[in-house]
C-alpha cells in the first residue's frame, strides 16, 4: 500500500525517473470517470463545465509535478481533447459554441503555462537531486577505496557511513545507524605515548569539545580476540552556521608498523647486549694490562691509556645506541634525586679535561643551586655538550661552562671558540642521527646521537635546549632545567 | 682466601673476571652453564657468587631464587651481572644481593665485591695462607 502511495506521491518521486504512460493513463481514467459522473450521477452532462475547470487544473498541476513538463503537456492535451469531445457531443450551438471554444482555448493556454512552470521547477529539482546523489556516490566510492578506515557519524555519534577497510580493521561490519557510546571498544582510550592530556574517546572528545583529535593511538580489542593498534584522527564537520552536524574519523591500522618497530627495537637491544659482553672483557683486560706494565715504561702506559680511552668511547657509543632506541620506544626512564649542580659540572669537567690536553675547560660561573633531576642523565647532557665543544675547538683554545639562576629555571651554558655552526644547521643538529656533513667538518666522529639524546633528556625534564652560534667565532649551547 | 664462583656463558668474560679477581688475591672458580651452579656451590663452597642473568638455557634469576631457598644459600652473597640494565629491578625480586650492569671495569667490580667480602678479611686470610 505504501508503495502505491509513494508511486503516486509527487514529492516522493522527486529525483526519480519520469513517466509518460502514467500521465496518459491517469488523464484518460480521470476524464472517463468524469464522463460517467456527468451522465449517471449528475444526469445533466451540460452542467459538467463548472467543476471540470478545477478538475483539469488539479490534474495538470499534479502530473506536471509528478512527471515534469511532458506529464503536464500530456494532461493538457488530453484535457483539450476531452473538452473538444464535450463540445462535439453536447451539441452546443451559436454563441454557446463560440464561448465554449473560447474558454477551451484560454484554459488550454493556462494549462500549458502551468505545465511549463511547474514542470520546469520539478525538472530543476530532479537535476539538483541527481547532482547531489552523484556527488555522494563519488565521495562514497572514494571513501570505500581508501586504504584507511573511515567512520562518519552525525552529531549524536550515530554512524552514517563507514568503509571496507574499517570492516577489515574491526573484523566486522558496523551497521549504519549504530550509535557509539563511551563504552565502545574502538573509542575507549588505552594508554598512549602520544601526548594528549584528554583521554576521552576521540568521538566523544570532538562531540563534547569540538576540537579535533590528531593521530592518537588506541588499542582495539576485536570480538574475535585479536588486538589491533590503530591511530585515530577525528574532526568535527560544521555547517555554515558553525554547528557540528557530523564527525569524520580516519582510522589507520598501525599494527604492522608497531611490529616492525618492536623488531627493530629488539634488534638494537640484542646488538647492544652482544656488544656489551666483549666490551666488558675488554675493559677488564685493559685494567689488567695497566697493572702489568712497569711504572717507568711511559710508552706502554701511553698506549694503554689510548686503549682505555677508545674502549670507553666504544662503550659510550653502545650506550647511546641503546638510549636512542629507548627514546623512540618511550622507554627512557629517569631516577630523579636532588643534587648540587656545581658539583656535577665540576666532576664532569675534571673527567673530560684529562682527555683534552690542549684545550682548557673553565668553570666560569657557579649557581650554588640544587635541582631535582636524574643526575646521570644530566651528566650525560653535560658530557655530550662539552665533548662536542672539545671536538670543534681549535688547539690552545678554551671552553667556558657556566650555570646561573634565570627566573624559575637554571640556565647552563657551554661555550667554545671553534668553527661555529651555520644558521641553517642550528636546528637540525638536534635531530636524530644528524651530522654536519659539510666540507672538512665531515671528519668529526660520532653517530650524531649525542645532541638528540641530550635534547630528549632536557625536554623530558621540562627544560629547553638550543644553540647560539656564529661561523668561525664559536658556539654556545644552552639548556635550562626547572628549579 | 675468599673464593668466588663466576657464572657466565661467555668464556671471554669468565677469563677476564677470573684474572681480575685473582690479581686481587681472590680464588676464582667458573661455571659456564646454569645447571652446574648448584653442584659447584656444594662442592666448592664459594664465599660469593657472580651470576650472569641471561645464560644460554637458563635464567640467572631463577637460579638465584633456588639458591636463596636453601639454608646455606641464604648466607651466600649473590651479585647478578647483566648487559640489560632494565633487569636491575627484577634482580631484587629474586633475592639477589646486588646488581652490576655490563660493561663494568675492574674498579666497579671490586667495589661491589668488597661490600660483601671486606678487604680486612681478604687481607687477613691471605696473610694466613
Amino acid at each position: 500500500m505504501s508503495k502505491i502511495i509513494d508511486y503516486l506521491n509527487p514529492v516522493a518521486r522527486l529525483g526519480k525517473k519520469r513517466s509518460v504512460v502514467v500521465p496518459l493513463v491517469l488523464s484518460f481514467l480521470t476524464y472517463l470517470l468524469s464522463e460517467i459522473f456527468a451522465y449517471y450521477i449528475l444526469k445533466n452532462p451540460a452542467q459538467a463545465g463548472a467543476y471540470l475547470v478545477f478538475l483539469s487544473a488539479a490534474l495538470v498541476i499534479y502530473l506536471s509535478l509528478r512527471d515534469g513538463i511532458a506529464g503536464g503537456f500530456i494532461a493538457t492535451l488530453l484535457t483539450l481533447a476531452y473538452y473538444a469531445y464535450i463540445i462535439y457531443s453536447r451539441d452546443y450551438l451559436g454563441e454557446q459554441f463560440i464561448s465554449a471554444i473560447e474558454a477551451t482555448v484560454l484554459l488550454g493556454l493556462l494549462y500549458f503555462s502551468i505545465s511549463l512552470i511547474i514542470g520546469f521547477l520539478k525538472q530543476k529539482v530532479d537535476g539538483l537531486i541527481e547532482r547531489e546523489s552523484n556527488e555522494k556516490r563519488r565521495l562514497q566510492s572514494i571513501v570505500q577505496q581508501l586504504p584507511v578506515g573511515v567512520i562518519i557519524t552525525d552529531a549524536k555519534g550515530v554512524v552514517v557511513q563507514s568503509n571496507r577497510k574499517m570492516e577489515e580493521i574491526l573484523g566486522e561490519k558496523i551497521p549504519l545507524g549504530y550509535a557509539y557510546s563511551k563504552d565502545e571498544a574502538l573509542l575507549k582510550s588505552n594508554h598512549s605515548e602520544v601526548t594528549h592530556t584528554n583521554s576521552q574517546p576521540p568521538l566523544m572528545h570532538i562531540l563534547n569539545t569540538g576540537k579535533s583529535v590528531l593521530g592518537k593511538e588506541f588499542t582495539v580489542q576485536r570480538n574475535d580476540g585479536k588486538e589491533v593498534f590503530v591511530q585515530i584522527s577525528s574532526t568535527a564537520i560544521r555547517n555554515r552556521k558553525g554547528d557540528i552536524f557530523a564527525t569524520a574519523s580516519i582510522i589507520d591500522d598501525v599494527s604492522e608498523k608497531k611490529e616492525t618497530e618492536k623488531r627493530k627495537d629488539d634488534f638494537v637491544n640484542m646488538v647492544s647486549h652482544e656488544l656489551k659482553t666483549p666490551l666488558t672483557s675488554m675493559k677488564l683486560y685493559v685494567d689488567l694490562l695497566k697493572n702489568t706494565v712497569n711504572k717507568e715504561d711511559l710508552k706502554s702506559a701511553r698506549l694503554i691509556k689510548g686503549l682505555k680511552f677508545q674502549t670507553d668511547r666504544l662503550q659510550k657509543l653502545v650506550i647511546d645506541l641503546l638510549d636512542v632506541s629507548r627514546i623512540q620506544t618511550g622507554k627512557l626512564n629517569f631516577h630523579k634525586e636532588e643534587f648540587l649542580v656545581d658539583a656535577l659540572i665540576e666532576e664532569t669537567i675534571n673527567e673530560l679535561q684529562q682527555f683534552a690536553k690542549k684545550i682548557k675547560i673553565i668553570f666560569k660561573t657557579r649557581s650554588g643551586v640544587k635541582i631535582y633531576a636524574d643526575r646521570f642523565r644530566i651528566y650525560q647532557v653535560l658530557t655530550n655538550l662539552i665533548n662536542n665543544a672539545i671536538k670543534f675547538s681549535p688547539p690552545d683554545s678554551k671552553i667556558l661552562v657556566q650555570n646561573q639562576k634565570e627566573g624559575d629555571d637554571l640556565l647552563v651554558s657551554v661555550q667554545d671558540f671553534g668553527a661555529g655552526i651555520a644558521k641553517s644547521q642550528q636546528k637540525k643538529i638536534f635531530e636524530r642521527l644528524y651530522q654536519i656533513a659539510e666540507g672538512e667538518q665531515r671528519t668529526f666522529p660520532g653517530f650524531g646521537m649525542g645532541l638528540y639524546i641530550s635534547k630528549e633528556i632536557v625536554i623530558r625534564h621540562r627544560g629547553k635546549i638550543w644553540v647560539e652560534s656564529e661561523k668561525d667565532v664559536g658556539s654556545t649551547f644552552y639548556f635550562t632545567l626547572p628549579l | 682466601m675468599s673464593k668466588i664462583l663466576i657464572v657466565d656463558d661467555d668464556e671471554g668474560i669468565l677469563e677476564a673476571i677470573s684474572l681480575s679477581l685473582e690479581k686481587e688475591g681472590y680464588t676464582a672458580i667458573t661455571a659456564s652453564k646454569g645447571k652446574e651452579v648448584m653442584e659447584k656451590i656444594k662442592s666448592e663452597k664459594p664465599d660469593l657468587l657472580l651470576l650472569d642473568v641471561l645464560l644460554s638455557g637458563s635464567d640467572g634469576r631463577e637460579i638465584c631464587q633456588r639458591i636463596k631457598k636453601t639454608e646455606k644459600g641464604k648466607k651466600l652473597p649473590v651479585i647478578l651481572i647483566s648487559a640489560h640494565p632494565t633487569i636491575e629491578k627484577s634482580s631484587q625480586e629474586c633475592g639477589a644481593d646486588s646488581f652490576l650492569a655490563k660493561p663494568f671495569d675492574a674498579k666497579d667490580l671490586l667495589l661491589v665485591i668488597e661490600k660483601y667480602l671486606p678487604k680486612e678479611t681478604k687481607v687477613s686470610r691471605s696473610v694466613l695462607v
